[in-house]
């Protein structure tokens, strides 16, 4: 049967777009660089090392803080704050997300309308909203309501998407021949769903894992991220507006970070699509 | 009465014709400046947008800053330099026993609306600040008047149920309203210098000169509070021309771009807001006066002010501002010295240190200071968590719940070590002598006697660490050169905009 499902990526074919290439490389300084924090950092992140706001040099490569603590050690440490709530965020989002949508996928009528409304609202929603109020219903901001928040809010997109990829994949006549010869539904979902639609959903939890650290960044701009002193670039920004005109690099840095963690997944995750989707493979 | 100085007047007659000659040559010279000088619109930047227009509905400190001496005046007025001088009130006098307060109102004064101000409307506006519903954060400091008697439109009688020292200064931020008015958290009717022109909500308020107005005529025609969320948009309106002046300047960073600059002023004030991290002295480990002497000795608070200030701040040793009369030098009491904050810590049963969490306010300095403590406390063995709070999150579960272990906060008040006497104050600190002491103190016959006994209060609070007072901010206005005249101490977020000039 899995003879008739369209061809899946194969490991051959990964095309190494040079895109790709510069995504995949920033991410992976990203992942290396918050591995290596927790078990070395150039500073101690809270030790007041510095003068206060004392510009980059050989000691202290961004420069300090206010507080005179080491901004690149901080940085550092925002990367490994910044992977943790996007893998956090994009697991969590993955598993409600990939549950419910196929759920809506194969039930009735009047339950998938009910799903397919509710998940359309959560969308309108914005995403940053509903984290407030699930950080604002917990018992205090901390680094697991930010990822549970933005994971759950995440897990709508994902819900839906795997909902209307999994619907086309039951619409196919391979399928309706399965169910004929008495296939259960788990094993449809094992056998023809999930192996059609994980190339999709990958490229998506890509995406979702940028969005997941702008998220983050703003949770924690605002204050509701990860407490203090954990070193979020959010936190690092907010912190650095008020002295952005005399210690500029404050702001700099840090913003540098997140927006180079951001491309870099937005360029892996377009060079993940292309090799993922057959229609471009071809056409390309 | 000593410490009432004489009404400071808010313009010289000299003043007011050598602007009125300087608009005139304007005028003849280039009449397309004619709005400047005497009919001048001043832009007030602020970052202090009321809620509503009511001062006793939870309005926040924004309405203090834009409606008192301006929209609302009251018996008295509370001056730039903290003194305290008859305003509504033409003259008063006090019987023997200090229970008996008899004012007579100055004459022929107008509310906004045309109505003339009566005793009526005096009693009217005292009780409704007294009343059940309000939410004046003054209320329980006129809770000594047991009567208001009106025997003719001239004259108002107090009598108070115990002598109260302070009754005028409390008069100062009761509003003289129009009893006939109705709705006051959209509109107003006052008898100040201006009139309410119109409020739109999420940007500005503007009010303008009010042509019966019983004293003297303002230095501008019209005043324009302009409101911004965040201290680098309001700096920037500034540097763009958007305002005119900024009536208080949040950072030390952003002064550099005014400092060297010939086009700005920068003026630096006394201010009486204080950063203090309150404890809950009513839970362990808090209840240990050698606990909190020993943590406010492991602090060096002068690195944390030049932090948050650079070189600006004062550092205080207690809760009293150098502005207050009873001020005293305290910052030797539990100077910094880790050695003896660890002793201490011993002493009370905690040679481990122990573990406790700070709520911090989600704004600056908050969070800064919160990591900074972390930071000095850890080195005394003592471990904080910091819970990133929302500031109404502050109100519920700290001023309402006493919810808390410890706290950071900034007091903005003049005059505010009372609190102190007030076992039931969210910080919960308990020593019926200093209760004592601030409650005889109001009930003092003399200034003087005042004084003493408050001076006595602040030192104990001090020995008993009561709370960790980190520093006293520094007050900095800043104005566009061709802008002048307007206060700098900001006491309690007042902005007289009445003696300010443009001279474009």
């Amino acid at each position: 049967m899995t003879d008739d499902a369209p061809a899946l990526a194969q490991p051959s074919s990964l095309r190494l777009t040079p895109a790709f290439l510069i995504g995949a490389a920033l991410v992976g300084l990203h992942v290396v660089v918050g591995l290596m924090t927790l078990v070395w950092t150039p500073y101690d992140p809270t030790a007041m090392t510095g003068g206060r706001l004392a510009p980059p040099s050989l000691l202290h490569w961004a420069g300090t803080d206010r507080l005179g603590r080491d901004l690149f050690t901080e940085i550092m440490i925002g990367a490994r704050i910044a992977l943790a709530v996007g893998s956090g965020a994009v697991t969590i989002a993955a598993a409600i997300g990939v549950t419910v949508g196929l759920l809506a996928a194969f039930a009735s009528r009047a339950v998938d309308d009910v799903l397919a409304a509710t998940l359309d609202i959560l969308i309108a929603f914005p995403t940053l909203l509903l984290a407030m109020l699930i950080v604002a219903a917990s018992d205090g901001a901390s680094l697991g309501t930010a990822i549970l928040a933005i994971g759950v809010a995440a897990s709508a997109i994902v819900a839906r998407l795997t909902r209307i990829l999994a619907r086309r994949v039951l619409a196919m006549d391979y399928v309706t021949a399965a169910r004929v010869s008495g296939t259960s539904w788990l094993g449809i979902v094992r056998i023809h769903v999930l192996p059609n639609i994980w190339p999709t959903l990958v490229v998506n939890f890509a995406l979702q894992f940028g969005l997941a650290v702008i998220a983050e960044a703003s949770l924690s701009y605002l204050g509701l991220g990860a407490p203090p002193p954990n070193a979020s670039w959010g936190r690092l920004l907010q912190e650095a507006q008020a002295t952005v005109y005399t210690a500029p690099f404050g702001a700099v840095a840090p913003g540098l970070a997140l927006v180079s963690l951001v491309i870099g997944l937005n360029l892996f995750a377009d060079g993940l699509r292309d090799v993922a989707d057959p229609t471009r493979r071809r056409r390309g | 009465m000593s410490a009432f100085a004489a009404g400071t007047g808010r313009t010289s007659l000299s003043v007011l014709k050598a602007t009125t000659a300087a608009v005139l040559l304007l005028a003849a010279a280039a009449p397309a400046l004619a709005a400047d000088g005497a009919d001048a619109t001043i832009a007030i930047g602020s970052l202090y947008e009321p809620q509503n227009l009511d001062n006793t509905a939870g309005a926040g400190q924004g309405i203090n800053e834009a409606f008192n001496g301006n929209v609302y005046e009251a018996l008295f007025r509370l001056n730039d330099d903290g003194t305290v001088s008859p305003s509504l009130v033409k003259d008063y006098k006090v019987s023997d026993d200090g229970l008996t307060y008899t004012f007579t109102l100055q004459p022929g004064v107008t509310f906004h609306s045309g109505d003339p101000l009566t005793s009526a409307d005096v009693k009217w506006s005292i009780e409704r600040v007294t009343s059940a519903d309000s939410k004046s954060s003054r209320k329980n400091s006129l809770k000594p008047i047991a009567s208001i008697e009106t025997p003719d439109d001239a004259t108002v009688v107090v009598k108070l149920s115990s002598r109260s020292i302070s009754l005028p200064y409390n008069l100062s931020y009761v509003w003289v309203i129009n009893d006939a008015a109705k709705d006051l958290q959209t509109a107003e009717d006052g008898t100040g210098p201006y009139a309410l022109d119109g409020w739109q909500r999420g940007s500005q308020l503007a009010v303008k000169r009010f042509d019966k107005y019983w004293g003297p005529k303002p230095e501008n025609g019209e005043v324009v509070f302009k409101y911004f969320t965040e201290a680098t948009a309001l700096n920037n309106a500034l540097l763009t021309g958007a305002v005119d002046v900024i009536t208080s300047v949040q950072s030390p960073d952003s002064l550099a771009q005014f400092k060297d600059n010939p086009d700005f002023t920068v003026a630096e004030g006394k201010s009486t807001t204080k950063l203090i991290l309150a404890y809950n002295d009513r839970v362990a480990p808090f209840d240990n006066v050698k606990v909190r002497k020993a943590l406010a000795r492991a602090v060096d608070k002068k690195k944390l002010l030049e932090a948050v200030w650079g070189d600006y701040g004062t550092l205080i040793g207690s809760f009293v501002p150098p502005t207050d009369p009873w001020y005293v030098d305290l910052t030797k009491v539990d100077a910094y010295d880790p050695e003896s904050a660890k002793e201490l810590l011993k002493e009370a049963g905690y040679p481990d240190g122990f573990t406790f969490t700070i709520d911090t306010p989600n704004y600056d300095p908050h969070p800064l200071a919160a990591q900074f403590l972390q930071g000095e406390l850890a080195k005394v063995g003592v471990k904080v968590n910091i819970n990133v709070i929302t500031p109404n999150e502050w109100y519920t579960k700290i001023y309402k719940a006493h919810d808390f272990q410890a706290t950071l906060q900034e007091h903005v008040n003049h005059r505010d070590i009372v609190f102190y006497g007030n076992p039931d104050f969210y910080w919960g600190y308990d020593n019926p002598k200093v209760a004592e002491l601030i409650k005889a103190s109001e009930e003092a016959a003399t200034v003087d006697e005042q004084t003493e006994k408050l001076k006595e209060a602040n030192v104990q609070i001090a020995e008993d660490a009561a709370s960790n007072w980190l520093y006293l901010y520094p007050q900095i206005v800043v104005s566009k050169t061709s802008v002048s005249g307007y206060p700098v101490n900001g006491l309690n977020s007042q902005f007289f905009a009445y003696g300010i000039k443009k001279a474009d």
